[in-house]
């Protein structure tokens, strides 16, 4: 594949930083070597200030996914819109994400790629059976249309769709449900004064949801902060999305706490993202939680939000709250320190490092770039779905 | 970018405390008014509640991705009350595992269909239906809102259907658009029916509550009311 340099675009000036300029190199050398070296890749999407412009994205956004862009998809077939069970919400909802197009677009250029983008929709649903069409959804295949065009962006989007929104797309959204439910024992972990706060509020995780399924595309308005964040996402474990949002909460924690201690407050609250968060800095946030607080240990907490939530928790779920042998509500608030230490303590101890080589790229993707510990990552990407790994991580 | 965000349908700046008042902080424990607006994707939930916090009709909406929240203070016979507005998203597979925690302690619900789409209008039973799975009082308050009346030439639902729909479920009908400016007080005027009905009833939940049950007494015969 010849190399080719990229050219200005847009998105992220080509000045003289000497910074950008060395990893810009680095890129395009991770790039031509064979084979291509995903695991910088991976690392460089995760560091400062990502994969810098779009040209560089879709050179690197295919490698990250494994896709292979000589490859591609046929294009549609003439029947795509016919008899689509989800055509009618998805013309609804593209219709109306004026919002997500570059503010000086012409409208036939806008109308145009909302016609692809409805196209390219349909084409994954069409050819994944399995996968349903959700409200945000749209958000996320926008964002690689307008980095990759169509074609590209199909590709892409498949492998998403049957892998990191995999849960999302189930015929309901109990696993997506249960996926917010890792955000307050993530806060909890960090903040438990702010947890407590919000628990006491009944402010539910719903606020999160947007956040979630469109990977922040729907919530942010800079269309720059949104392909940093699909850096990162493409470049981490499918769980990340979480938590970068419980690293926003934490980060509002004192707005939050100045709140009227109710659902509607803190909810009307979080449920507007600042549009100027400090981006970067969320970012290794993000990442040194998701190494210190990993998916797996977690999990068990998870389960019993959702066991508290709902009157009558599945048996699953019971099966999982008991295993950890609940006190009640009073004794958990007076014993939640030496408990929360405790859990510490034995997350130190159980590591099961059945490291291969799949895996292993995403741990340096991280270790690289945070400087934590990589055992963790390990661990609980293994367990997330080994599947997932051997599809994802070549 | 920044003016045409203020433009679109999130509750930005929705709820400044006070409403149409600049300034004005309501007391503490003004009373809240909560209530629900459900009805199928695209009919313009979105819309009225923001026409009626914002006072106007939203240039661009877009989907609404879970449970949206809008509130405004307005005054009621000399009190100062919080009507707060939950827009729900319209698609199916929010509705079974995510809105459901939002039907909580809520005082009245607002079904809304499109005047302009006969499937909106078939789609009621359903939302009705679900909404007594969420409700545990049978008594609360509910309105129907035929929307997009402007729209003359493409109307679907006729009104003496919509109505005998509406009296069969006990429910006052008001066909109303959030869009047409001619018509500038309408949107106002059906949620401030609404909130003068629940004001009228026992005392609902304040701002602070130790525990959020409440139970209306039931609706006095619904009024039927109709200004398109
Ligand atoms: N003509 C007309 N269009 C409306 C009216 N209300 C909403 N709309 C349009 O209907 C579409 C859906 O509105 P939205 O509020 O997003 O619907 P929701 O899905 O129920 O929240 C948008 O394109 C609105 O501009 C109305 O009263 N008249
Ligand atoms: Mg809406």
């Amino acid at each position: 594949m010849a190399l080719r340099r990229p050219a200005p675009d847009g998105n992220g000036r080509r000045d003289c930083d000497p910074k950008k300029k060395r990893k810009e190199a680095e890129i395009f050398q991770a790039l031509s070597s064979d084979p291509v070296d995903v695991a910088a890749l991976r690392r460089m999407a995760i560091s400062e200030g990502g994969l810098l412009v779009d040209e560089i994205r879709r050179r690197v956004w295919p490698k990250l996914l494994n896709v292979n862009t000589e490859d591609l998809p046929p294009p549609p077939g003439e029947d795509l819109r016919e008899n689509n069970k989800d055509y009618q919400q998805v013309l609804l909802d593209v219709r109306r994400s004026l919002r997500r197009f570059p503010p000086g677009m012409p409208d036939e250029q806008r109308e145009g790629l909302q016609e692809e983008l409805i196209d390219s929709i349909l084409q994954v649903l069409q050819r994944n059976p399995q996968l349903h069409y959700y409200q945000g959804y749209h958000d996320i295949v926008v964002t690689f249309l307008l980095v990759v065009g169509e074609r590209l962006a199909t590709a892409l989007v498949e492998k998403l769709s049957t892998h990191h929104l995999r849960d999302f797309m189930d015929p309901t959204m109990d696993n997506t449900k249960h996926i917010l439910n890792y955000l307050m024992p993530i806060i909890d972990q960090v903040n438990p004064e702010l947890h407590d706060f919000m628990q006491r509020a009944e402010v539910g995780t719903i606020f999160a949801l947007s956040w979630l399924i469109t990977w922040f595309g729907h919530v942010l308005s800079d269309f720059r902060h949104v392909v940093r964040l699909y850096d990162f996402f493409l470049a981490c474990h499918p769980l990340m999305p979480i938590y970068f949002a419980a690293v926003i909460v934490l980060h509002r924690a004192e707005e939050v706490l100045a709140c009227e201690c109710d659902m509607a407050s803190v909810h009307h609250l979080l449920s507007q993202i600042p549009q100027d968060l400090p981006y970067e800095t969320l970012i290794s946030r993000a990442g040194d939680l998701f190494v210190q607080f990993p998916p797996s240990e977690l999990a068990r907490e998870a389960a019993q939000q959702q066991a508290e939530r709902t009157a009558a928790s599945t048996f699953k779920d019971f099966e999982l709250a008991s295993a950890q042998q609940r006190p009640d509500t009073v004794l958990r608030q007076r014993f939640r320190d030496r408990l929360r230490a405790e859990e510490r303590a034995k997350s130190l101890l159980v590591t099961k490092p059945r490291t291969n080589r799949f895996v292993k790229l995403a741990v340096m993707g991280l270790t690289v770039a945070l400087g934590a510990a990589a055992l963790a990552v390990v661990k609980s990407a293994l367990e997330w779905a080994p599947k997932f790994e051997l599809q994802i991580f070549p | 970018m920044a003016a045409a965000v203020a433009e679109v349908e999130s509750s930005l700046e929705l709820s400044l405390p006070g409403g149409g008042v600049p300034g004005f902080l309501p007391p503490a424990r003004s009373r809240i008014f909560k209530i629900i607006v459900i009805g199928d994707s695209n009919v313009g939930k979105t819309c009225l509640t923001y026409r009626f916090c914002a006072g106007r009709f939203p240039e661009r909406t877009e989907a609404t991705i879970g449970v949206d929240f809008r509130e405004r203070a307005v005054d009621i016979d000399g009190e100062r009350i919080k009507i707060q507005l939950w827009d729900t998203a319209g698609q199916e597979r929010f509705r079974k595992s995510m809105v459901q925690h939002y039907y909580r302690n809520v005082h009245a619900v607002v079904f809304v269909y499109d005047m302009t789409n006969l499937a909106s209008f078939h789609s009621l039973p359903l939302w009705i239906e679900e909404c007594k799975q969420h409700l545990l009082a049978n008594d609360i308050p509910r309105i129907l809102v035929g929307n997009k009346c402007d729209l003359r030439s493409a109307i679907q639902v006729p009104t003496d259907v919509a109505q005998k729909f509406a009296d069969t479920h006990s429910m006052p009908l008001f066909e109303t658009s959030a869009k047409n400016p001619n018509d500038n007080d309408h949107v106002e005027a059906i949620f401030m029916t609404l909130a003068h009905k629940l004001k009228s009833h026992k005392p609902l939940m304040l701002s602070q509550p130790p525990d959020n049950t409440v139970h209306l007494e039931p609706a006095a015969k619904p009024a039927i009311t109709c200004w398109c």
